[in-house]
């Protein structure tokens, strides 16, 4: 006759009795998985956390997150490849639609071009940015909050320039200099524009040869109608899903029948180092998690070894009254999976506070190491946990995993137990 | 060999050994026993304390294999079975009582009785009756949903009895089953099998070298040196 389905209870019932006869260590073992879970969810949080404030910052002073050009215009970044050819495009109505294409934030206009400035006798190389004001603040934060006075405005002929330019110039908030670049029409553009603020990264680059006018103003310099834009720059939801939003806003804008072709470049492409580096540290977080819960795996399998050892006797009796040795076996892998729920549910309602506290009131490190400049961003080391499903999810796995793999030496230990001995003391 | 037939005979043996590796001499617990058990004995294999008595009990119930010889069980010879048949074969017709009750002291007396109903996939309403049936006969009722840590040595050693005989075995294996009882439940629990054996015929070997048992016992054999001395009825 062979076992009836329901009665494979009795072997669950079981372990979840066996578990809880030395409530003392299993207390201690769960206690150990818990925390595990804990120190595993929290370093995932922080992790990517500080990656995101790592890519915010490296993306958010100028790049953006997502950046759409004519197919050709990297690498030369020719003035004349411009979105829509020499016809230029409808530019509302690409900002419009790139807008709308879900997982999109923001989006702003963008021209780009590169000359000279001075003032009296001084001048300098710069790289010049023509922006819709009133837009680029949704995108990138260097009109936000200028280190002095403020960011140009629309149709003023007005530039915000990094502090190392201005120091270099020697030029003041409210000053005038000379832009001179070359112009689409074969001249060489010049005009005067007046120095409406500076901003101070602490990227020394940046900070000395990056100048940022209305985008009106850089088109009238370079004599570009203004149908012509090298870039529509854009911020996303979440800066990790910036080429899958890429992709689905190729093929969105294809769908619209624009009648030229764009290219959508996600920060992944255009900060490639920033993005190698998020990848490497997902991998040291992938190890750093695989270590907590190998160590985990000693600890709880000692515990649970220690268990089967005590229970010699027993096991002896089930199997002398007929249970199959694969059955003895299920029920010790049962009380480690048993082990990992509780301690799951434990590890989860310890994590959740700590997670929202990381997240809401985040420790900030700043007073004792200082912003920390890196791989094209300005990083402020705050520990601020980051929400995802993944890493409570991967966790969560990890621990079940953890604690089956606990059991199945015991359970193999269990297994080889002969019940004569055992019954004889052996 | 016996005149009877084979379903009288509910064990058979054929010179069987039981040999330990050991240094700097082997050590025979069993040597050249044959000998066969009838349907409904009620006996008693005594010798002094190395004489193989728990040894041989342990090959005739499966728990341990012979070095030589055959062993069968009403029809079926158990010395040619897998371990896993051994396993079916000790759930289906086998009962053991231990010296040291071995309760699973995580289960209720009713858990520990009905377990091996349970592994035989019998139905929860009939497996409960049956053993609320036997505690009632042997004077358990009441103390179904108790815990072996909150039962007196002599009800133990019932609620492992009712384990042994509820799924109505061929054989009933007990190894000292008297030695950790005072003399009051030692003479309970003698009569709870001697009333088990006359009333469902169910046969039972004690390994012993208790006289309170020998003397209720209607078959005695006596084993010296691991083999047998003698066989009285």
């Amino acid at each position: 006759m062979k076992p009836r389905r329901d009665d494979r209870w009795i072997w669950w019932r079981l372990a979840w009795r066996n578990l809880w006869r030395n409530r003392r260590r299993t207390f201690i073992t769960a206690s150990a998985l818990a925390f595990g879970y804990l120190a595993a969810v929290t370093i995932i949080g922080i992790w990517r956390g500080m990656l995101s404030e790592m890519i915010a910052s490296g993306t958010d002073l100028v790049t953006g997150q997502l950046q759409i050009h004519a197919p050709d215009y990297y690498p030369e970044r020719s003035m004349y490849t411009t979105l829509g050819g020499r016809e230029g495009i409808d530019v509302d109505e690409l900002v419009r639609l790139t807008r709308e294409t879900p997982g999109i934030v923001a989006a702003s206009p963008r021209v780009h071009g590169g000359g000279l400035v001075s003032s009296g006798s001084e001048t300098v190389a710069g790289l010049f940015m023509g922006v819709d004001p009133d837009h680029e603040v949704e995108v990138t934060r260097l009109l936000e909050s200028p280190a002095e006075g403020r960011a140009p405005r629309a149709g003023e002929r007005e530039i915000l320039i990094g502090r190392g330019m201005a120091d270099r110039l020697g030029v003041e908030v409210g000053d005038e200099v000379v832009l001179v670049a070359p112009a689409s029409d074969g001249s060489l553009g010049n005009d005067l524009y007046r120095v409406s603020g500076m901003f101070a990264t602490g990227m020394v680059a940046l900070d000395g040869s990056f100048g940022i006018l209305p985008i009106g103003s850089l088109q009238e310099l370079m004599a570009m109608p203004e149908e012509w834009i090298h870039e529509v720059a854009a911020t996303v939801e979440d800066p990790f899903s910036a080429p899958a939003v890429g992709d689905s806003l190729a093929v969105a804008l294809a769908a619209r029948g624009l009648g030229y072709p764009v290219q959508p470049r996600p920060w992944t492409v255009f900060q490639a180092q920033l993005a190698e580096y998020a990848s490497l540290a997902g991998a040291v977080n992938f190890i750093i998690v695989g270590i907590i819960f190998i160590m985990a795996v000693f600890g709880v399998a000692n515990t649970m070894l220690l268990g089967t050892f005590e229970r010699r006797r027993e096991f002896a009796v089930v199997r002398a009254l007929g249970t199959q040795p694969g059955m003895v076996a299920l029920t010790v892998v049962y009380e480690g999976l048993i082990l990992g729920v509780v301690a799951l549910a434990v590890g989860v309602l310890i994590s959740v506070p700590v997670l929202y506290w990381l997240h809401n009131y985040p420790p900030d490190l700043s007073r004792a190491f200082g912003d920390i400049t890196m791989l094209g961003s300005v990083w402020r080391p705050v520990l601020r946990a980051e929400y995802s499903v993944d890493g409570p999810v991967v966790s969560a796995v990890a621990l079940l995993i953890t604690s089956i793999l606990s059991a199945l030496y015991p359970a193999y230990r269990a297994v080889k137990i002969l019940p004569a001995d055992a019954l004889a003391d052996l | 060999m016996s005149t009877e037939t084979l379903t009288d005979i509910a064990v058979r043996t054929e010179d069987v050994w039981k040999i330990y590796a050991q240094e700097p001499k082997d050590v025979e617990a069993v040597r050249g026993v044959s000998m066969e058990i009838h349907e409904g004995d009620f006996m008693t294999m005594a010798g002094p304390s190395g004489s193989g008595k728990t040894t041989l009990l342990n090959m005739l119930g499966g728990l341990t294999r012979p070095t030589r010889g055959r062993i069968w069980v009403r029809d079926l010879e158990i010395t040619a079975l897998s371990n896993k048949e051994l396993a079916r074969l000790r759930l289906e017709s086998i009962g053991f009582v231990f010296q040291a009750f071995n309760l699973l002291p995580v289960l209720s007396a009713l858990e520990n009785a009905e377990f091996s109903l349970v592994l035989r996939g019998v139905p929860p309403e009939e497996r409960h009756r049956r053993v609320r049936e036997l505690f009632d006969e042997i004077g358990l009722e009441g103390l179904e949903d108790r815990k072996p840590g909150k039962l007196s040595g002599g009800q133990q050693q019932r609620v492992a009895v009712a384990r042994a005989v509820v799924g109505q075995p061929t054989l009933v294996l007990a190894d000292e089953p008297t030695a950790n009882l005072d003399s009051h439940s030692s003479a309970a629990l003698l009569d709870t099998m001697e009333r088990l054996n006359r009333e469902h015929g169910t046969t039972f070997l004690f390994s012993t070298h208790d006289p309170r048992v020998v003397e209720r016992a209607r078959r005695r054999v006596s084993l010296v040196d691991g083999q047998i001395e003698s066989d009285e009825r």
